[in-house]
């Protein structure tokens, strides 16, 4: 009764054990140790599973992509610096404060990284210095090229897929700064009406484009 | 003009980036289960349900995390290269593990030394943007403690074997560990990275009274939520309504603007008469 209840779970363990031996661990610190099988003459038994463990001891903060400096719309003739941001005490974005310059969501994927989108936003205007380069995303057209200049000087290119104008409020945030699926790149401004009273615009022009 | 979208077919357009995937899911029938070795000078091998599936587990290792289906697991500790778990020096324990959801279990010592274990959740909700999530827990041989960040106490008075955990700012933290009500360290200062949308877990374990007390360390990643909005704009300057706002407010101003500027000529043009 007992070993017709276990054998199912044992089964599964060593299914999913395998599994687990192909894949890194969650925990950080450098590659597995498979458990060394033991080579005494005692006839001691060797584990059915190969699980991934790592020394718990605190390792040093993994070392970050190289951050982008430059984002290039050629056929726009943007080509602007870009600075690390991160996020306001009020949970947006970090932009800054002049047009001209765009930001790069920090915490999330850049372009050297394997997967995920790279996110760049600026301002599309501001009322000290005036219009931005953004102010043409709109006129961005798919198959056009971007490209981001990282700090080690890698140039990534992307192609254009789209440019969507999407109401501020519902900017489907947990996709755009995606960390996983196909190296991309996100660009996003404001545009549409413009709000006198709340000084904003309805909607985010976001341009999404795939590495070339 | 171009028209905004409806939202639908806007997140359609987006959604071809990725599949989204919520912020750490890992099934609705399994759970992830890590095993952390805390018994100081204590080699052993684990088996699960009778079989061997850790081999000469080292003190200080951290296994996992595995991917197990929902359900109760027998766990034992024997001695290294026992024929079998007939003599456990610890257990046999039931693990009950829920679908969906983190555990870490952990070998330790109980406060006075003896050999125990704790089956702990994990907290994998999704944290803020910017934010990563530590949690202490206390699994050593040793008093209530405080867990000083930066030379500050975070955590106060917390006992083997309990947890505490907070949100914060996403960066590098100089632990330590004091006892209650005192700020010299008993272990560390140490830096521990708190990532970004991660679960950073920091354990203290060791022996107070064989003076091995030692910080071990496990992450869980996948945290992550996006930022509450992208704000862009301030001036109008780019609006494609074309009447409101700042563009009407500067309009109008350049008209005050022009007649003033005509009365001014107009006063000018009298005072020269």
């Amino acid at each position: 009764m007992a070993m017709s209840r276990l054998l199912p779970a044992l089964v599964a363990v060593a299914m999913i054990g395998t599994l687990a031996a192909c894949t890194t661990p969650d925990a950080e610190g450098g590659i597995p140790n498979p458990p060394s099988a033991s080579a005494t003459a005692a006839p001691a038994p060797t584990p059915s599973v190969s699980v991934p463990v790592v020394r718990a001891t605190p390792t040093p903060p993994p070392v970050p992509s190289p951050e982008p400096t430059a984002l290039v719309l050629p056929d726009l003739g943007v080509d602007m610096p870009v600075d690390p941001v991160g996020v306001q005490a009020d949970g947006a974005m970090e932009i800054p404060t002049d047009p001209a310059v765009a930001g790069w969501y920090r915490f999330g994927p850049a372009p050297a990284d394997a997967a995920g989108a790279t996110v760049i936003a600026a301002h599309v205007d501001s009322r000290v210095y005036g219009l931005g380069p953004l102010a043409r995303l709109r006129d961005a057209q798919p198959g056009q090229q971007v490209s981001v200049t990282d700090a080690a000087g890698t140039t990534t290119t992307y192609v254009v897929e789209s440019v969507t104008y999407i109401p501020r409020a519902q900017l489907p945030v947990d996709e755009l700064f995606s960390r996983e699926g196909p190296r991309s790149l996100v660009v996003i401004t404001c545009g549409g009406s413009f709000d006198e009273r709340t000084r904003s615009y309805s909607d985010n022009v976001v341009l999404v484009a795939r590495e070339a | 003009m171009r028209k905004t979208l409806t939202a639908g077919i806007a997140v359609g357009a987006v959604a071809a980036l990725a599949a989204f995937a919520p912020a750490y899911a890992i099934s609705d029938t399994t759970a992830d289960l890590s095993v952390l070795h805390g018994i100081p000078d204590t080699p052993v091998d684990v088996y699960v349900n009778g079989e061997l599936t850790l081999d000469d587990f080292q003190p200080g290792d951290l296994a996992g995390p595995l991917d197990l289906p929902a359900g109760d697991y027998v766990v034992a500790l024997t001695a290294p290269d026992a024929a079998d778990d007939s003599a456990p020096v610890l257990g046999p324990i039931t693990l009950t593990l829920e679908a969906n959801k983190s555990y870490t279990a952990v070998a330790h010592l109980d406060a006075d030394g003896a050999p125990t274990a704790k089956l702990f959740t994990n907290d994998i909700s999704a944290t803020d943007a910017g934010q990563g999530r530590l949690t202490v827990r206390h699994v050593a041989a040793a008093p209530a403690v405080d867990i000083l960040a930066g030379g500050q106490a975070v955590v106060s008075g917390l006992a083997n074997p309990d947890e505490a955990s907070l949100d914060l700012a996403a960066g590098t933290v100089s632990a330590a560990v004091a006892l209650a009500g005192t700020t010299d360290p008993v272990i560390g200062p140490a830096d521990v990275t708190v990532s970004e949308g991660a679960l950073t877990i920091v354990y203290a374990w060791g022996s107070a009274a064989d003076e091995n007390l030692a910080l071990a360390v496990q992450t869980v990643s996948g945290l992550h939520s996006g930022p509450d909005g992208v704000n862009t704009g301030e001036a109008g300057l780019a609006a494609e309504n074309g009447s409101t706002g700042w563009l009407f407010g500067a309009g109008a101003a350049l008209l005050l603007a022009v007649a003033a500027g005509s009365v001014l000529s107009v006063r000018a043009a009298n005072a020269r008469r």
